[in-house]
C-alpha cells in the first residue's frame, strides 16, 4: 500500500537516528580517537555504497558484481577534476556520477537480456575490462593513478588534513542522500515496481510493468549513487588508481555488506557495514601487525558464521529476536 | 532464543577481546624512555613475504641499537640505546599492498599509537599516501626500498629514501651495455621492456625507455602485464616476435619465476636480461629456478656474495637470520630497511633532540656512515633521495650472484650472450 506523503514510525525512527549521528562529533569519544573517526567515516561510506547497490541487487533482484566500475568512474571524476584540470572537485563529482549512470545503462542494456547467474557473470567480466582499460589509459594516469597535491582544506576543495570532522559531515550528507532516496523509493510506486520485478519478471510484465525500463532506471540510479561514493573515496584518500577502485575486491564489498546486513531491506546495508567495517579495521589494526593474516582469518570466520547461521543477514537475526519477544509477550511462546 | 543469546554473547566476547588488546597496546609505553617507530609493510597479500622480511630487517636494526654489541662495526652498536638510554620500540602495521589502507594505517600509527616516525612501505604505491600523511603531520618517514622516482620528486621535507631509484638502475643498465658493446663486442642495439603494470613497474619502464633512448638504443618492445599473472605466454610471445637484444625486466616475486619459465618454454632468450630490484634479487626464487636462473643479470644492493666488500654486514645478518622463518640472509630490499633505522638513530643521536624538524634538518645536513650500504655512506638530496645510493650489476652464475659491473668492483666476467636453454 502506498503511504505517500505521510511520516510513519519508521521515518521518525530514521530521523531520530540521523540526529544522533549528526551529534556524534560533539561527543568526547569522537574527539579522543582519530582512528574511531576513520572507522565511523568508513561505516557511513560503505553503508552508502551497499545501499546504492541494494537498489538494484536487493530491491530489484539483479545481482551485479560490476559496481566497482561505477564507483571507480566517480572516483576518477573527482580525481581528474583536481589532479588533471586543477579545478575544485565538485564539477568532476557531478560529471563522474552522470557518466557512471550513462555507462551503467549502456552496459546493462545488453546484460539485462541475461538472467540470474549469467547476468552476475557478465558484470564480473565488466570489472576486469574496465580495470585493464584504466590501467593502460595514460590520459587518466594509467597504472600510476592520480595523486592529489596539497591544497587549501575546506568544503570548497572537499579535503581536510588536520581534522576528520569535515569528512564526517560530508559522508553523513552522502549517507542521508542515499538512504533518503531509498526510503523514498520504498514508499513510491517505483519501489513496488522494483519488488515486482524481483519477485517475477513475467508476472510483473503481465500486470503492465515495463521490466526493462524499471531495471535500467534502477541501474542508472544505483550507479549514480555508487559514483558519488567513489568520489568521496578519492577525496578521502587523496589518490585514485585502478586497483584501488575498479577491482573485484571492491565489488565484493558492495555485495557482501548488503548480504550480511540483509538483502532488500532498508537498514540491512547500515547494519552490515556497522558489523563488517569495524571488524575489518580493528582486526587489521590490532592483529595485522603480527603478520600471517590472523585478522583476515577472524574476519572471514565471522562472516561464515553469520551467513550460515542466518542467510537473511543481521536483519533476519533481529527479526527472529523481535518476533520471539513479541510471541513471549503475547503468550504464544513457551517451550 | 537460546541460540540467539549464545551468538550475541560470543560476538560481545570477541569485541571485548579486541578492545582489550587495543587498550593494552596504547598504554604500555607511556612513561618509559622509548622512541616508538611504526613499521608499515605488506604483511599479507601478494608481497607478504617481502614485507615480512622488511619488518624483520627493521627489528634487527632496532636490536642492534637498543643493546650493546661491542664487536659490531656499525655506528652506535657498541652502546646501549641512544640519547642516554632511549630505546626503539616498534609498532608493526600491515597495509596489505593497498594505498588506501597504507594511508589509514599511517594515520592510525601517528594518532593512535603515537609513533615518532614510520619506516616503510615496500610498495611505491603504498609509500606515496603513507608518506603524504607523515609530511602533513611533520613527522619523519624513512623509506628503505620503494624505488619509484616520483617519491623523491615531491620536495617533501620529512621523507628520506635509502635505495637507488629506477632511474639510477636504468642508467647503470645502459652504461653496462655501452661497456659490453665496446669491450665484448656484444652488439646490443635494441631493448625490450617487460614490467608489471603498477606504479613501480610503469616508472621503471619509463626510466628504462628514457635511459635506453638517450644511450642510442632502440626500444622495440614495451610489454606491461598485470601483477600476479597466471600466464605470460602472450607477453613473452610479443618479446620473442620483436626479438630485442636486451630486455629490462621489472617482474616481482612469482611473476619473475613465471617470466623466466615461459621464456624457457618458448625457447627464447635475449642476449642480456637486466632486472630492476625484483624477483631476480631474491635468493629463494633463484634457488627455486635452479639452473634456469643462471645468466640473468640485475642491479643488486646486497647479496651474501658481497661479504668481502661489506664486512660489517655479517654480524648484523646473524641477528636477521634469527628473525626470518625460514632463516634467510639479507636481500637488496630488506637491508635498506635496516639502513633506514640505523641512519635515523645516528641523526637522532647527533641532533640530540626528538623534535622531528630538527632531526629532519640534521638528516639533510650531514653525511652518514652506513656500513650496510654499498659505498658505505648515506646523504640526502632535497626531496629525500639518498645521493650515495648505488647498486652493482650482478649475474647469476652457478646459482651465485657474481659481481660483473662496475669493472673495478667486479669479481667475474659477464656471460654475454646468455647461454641458450638447449645448451644448459
Amino acid at each position: 500500500m502506498l503511504t505517500k506523503g505521510k511520516i510513519d514510525r519508521k521515518d521518525l525512527f530514521w530521523l531520530g537516528l540521523l540526529a544522533v549521528f549528526a551529534a556524534i562529533p560533539v561527543t568526547p569519544w569522537f574527539n579522543h580517537s582519530s582512528f574511531a573517526q576513520h572507522v565511523l567515516i568508513q561505516v557511513f561510506l560503505y553503508s552508502s555504497m551497499a545501499q546504492a547497490w541494494n537498489i538494484l541487487g536487493g530491491y530489484c533482484g539483479q545481482v551485479s558484481f560490476g559496481h566497482s566500475v561505477f564507483f571507480g568512474i566517480g572516483a576518477y571524476g573527482a580525481g581528474m577534476a583536481v589532479v588533471k584540470f586543477g579545478l575544485i572537485p565538485w564539477p568532476g563529482i557531478l560529471a563522474g556520477a552522470v557518466i557512471a549512470a550513462v555507462v551503467a545503462v549502456a552496459i546493462s542494456y545488453p546484460c539485462f537480456k541475461l538472467k540470474g547467474h549469467y547476468f552476475a557473470i557478465a558484470t564480473f567480466a565488466i570489472v576486469e575490462i574496465f580495470n585493464r582499460l584504466f590501467m593502460v589509459w595514460y590520459w587518466v594516469g594509467g597504472a600510476i593513478g592520480l595523486d592529489y597535491g596539497f591544497t587549501q582544506p575546506g568544503w570548497k576543495n572537499f579535503v581536510w588534513y588536520q581534522s576528520k570532522v569535515g569528512y564526517f559531515y560530508g559522508v553523513l550528507l552522502l549517507f542521508m542522500l542515499v538512504f533518503g532516496i531509498v526510503r523514498w523509493i520504498e514508499r513510491h510506486r517505483f519501489g513496488f515496481y522494483l519488488r515486482a520485478v524481483r519477485e517475477g519478471q513475467e508476472t510483473a510484465e503481465s500486470l503492465g510493468v515495463n521490466s526493462t525500463r524499471v531495471k535500467l532506471s534502477a541501474m542508472a540510479l544505483s550507479a549514480f549513487l555508487a559514483a558519488l561514493c567513489g568520489a568521496f573515496f578519492a577525496q578521502y584518500n587523496y589518490r585514485v588508481d585502478p586497483p584501488m577502485v575498479m577491482s573485484l575486491d571492491m565489488s565484493m564489498k558492495f555485495v557482501l555488506i548488503t548480504i550480511l546486513g540483509g538483502l532488500g531491506t532498508f537498514y540491512g546495508p547500515l547494519l552490515g557495514a556497522a558489523l563488517l567495517i569495524p571488524l575489518q579495521e580493528y582486526t587489521r589494526a590490532y592483529l595485522g601487525g603480527i603478520g600471517g593474516g590472523v585478522d583476515l582469518i577472524i574476519f572471514g570466520l565471522l562472516i561464515v558464521i553469520v551467513v550460515v547461521y542466518q542467510p537473511k543477514g543481521i536483519m533476519g537475526i533481529l527479526d527472529r529476536i523481535l518476533n520471539g519477544i513479541r510471541r513471549s509477550r503475547s503468550g504464544e511462546g513457551g517451550k | 532464543m537460546k541460540r540467539n543469546g549464545k551468538f550475541v554473547r560470543s560476538l560481545f566476547l570477541v569485541m571485548a577481546a579486541l578492545l582489550a588488546v587495543g587498550a593494552l597496546s596504547g598504554a604500555a609505553f607511556a612513561e618509559e624512555k622509548v622512541i616508538k617507530i611504526g613499521t608499515l609493510f605488506p604483511l599479507t597479500g601478494p608481497c607478504a613475504l617481502a614485507g615480512q622480511r622488511c619488518r624483520a630487517a627493521v627489528e634487527t636494526a632496532a636490536e642492534v641499537i637498543n643493546n650493546a654489541h661491542p664487536g659490531m662495526q656499525v655506528p652506535l652498536a657498541a652502546q646501549e640505546g641512544i640519547l642516554d638510554g632511549y630505546k626503539f620500540v616498534l609498532v608493526h602495521a600491515d597495509h596489505q599492498g593497498k594505498p588506501d589502507v597504507a594511508k589509514s594505517e599511517a594515520e592510525r600509527l601517528f594518532d593512535q599509537e603515537k609513533v615518532w616516525g614510520i619506516i616503510g612501505s615496500y610498495n611505491s604505491a603504498a609509500t606515496k599516501p603513507a608518506s603524504f600523511v607523515a609530511e602533513l603531520k611533520q613527522k619523519i618517514f624513512m623509506c628503505g626500498c620503494s624505488s619509484s622516482g616520483a617519491l623523491t620528486e615531491r620536495d617533501f621535507k620529512y621523507f628520506f629514501r635509502m635505495a637507488p631509484t629506477d632511474k639510477t638502475e636504468s642508467l647503470e643498465f645502459v652504461e653496462f651495455i655501452e661497456w659490453a658493446n665496446k669491450t665484448k663486442n656484444s652488439g646490443i642495439k635494441t631493448v625490450g621492456l617487460i614490467y608489471e603494470n603498477t606504479e613501480f613497474g610503469k616508472h621503471a619502464a619509463e626510466e628504462g625507455r628514457m635511459a635506453a633512448e638517450t644511450g642510442g638504443l632502440k626500444v622495440v618492445a614495451d610489454v606491461p602485464f598485470n601483477p600476479g599473472a597466471t600466464n605470460l605466454n602472450s607477453e613473452v610471445q610479443t618479446l620473442k616476435a620483436a626479438n630485442p637484444d636486451a630486455v629490462f625486466g621489472a617482474c616481482l616475486g612469482g611473476d619473475y619465476t613465471l617470466w623466466v619459465r615461459t621464456m624457457k618454454q618458448m625457447d627464447w632468450l635475449p642476449k642480456a636480461a637486466l632486472n630492476y630490484c625484483t624477483g631476480y634479487q631474491d635468493p629463494i626464487i633463484a634457488g627455486q629456478l635452479g639452473d634456469d636462473a643462471n645468466y640473468f643479470m640485475g642491479g643488486t644492493g646486497y647479496a651474501p656474495e658481497f661479504a668481502e666488500l661489506m664486512p660489517a654486514v655479517a654480524a648484523v645478518e646473524e641477528i636477521y637470520k634469527t628473525k626470518t622463518d625460514p632463516s634467510v640472509p639479507f636481500d637488496s630490499d630488506s637491508i635498506q630497511e635496516a639502513v633506514a633505522l640505523l641512519v635515523l638513530a645516528q641523526a637522532i643521536e647527533k641532533s640530540g633532540s626528538l623534535d622531528p624538524t630538527v632531526v629532519a634538518e640534521t638528516l639533510h645536513a650531514n653525511e652518514w656512515e652506513s656500513p650496510l650500504s654499498m659505498g658505505g655512506k648515506v646523504a640526502f638530496a632535497p626531496g629525500g633521495q639518498n645521493l650515495k645510493a648505488m647498486s652493482m650489476l650482478t649475474q647469476l652464475q652457478g646459482g651465485e650472484y657474481k659481481r660483473i659491473y662496475p669493472v673495478d668492483l667486479a669479481d667475474t666476467e659477464p656471460v654475454i650472450p646468455m647461454v641458450p636453454w638447449k645448451d644448459r
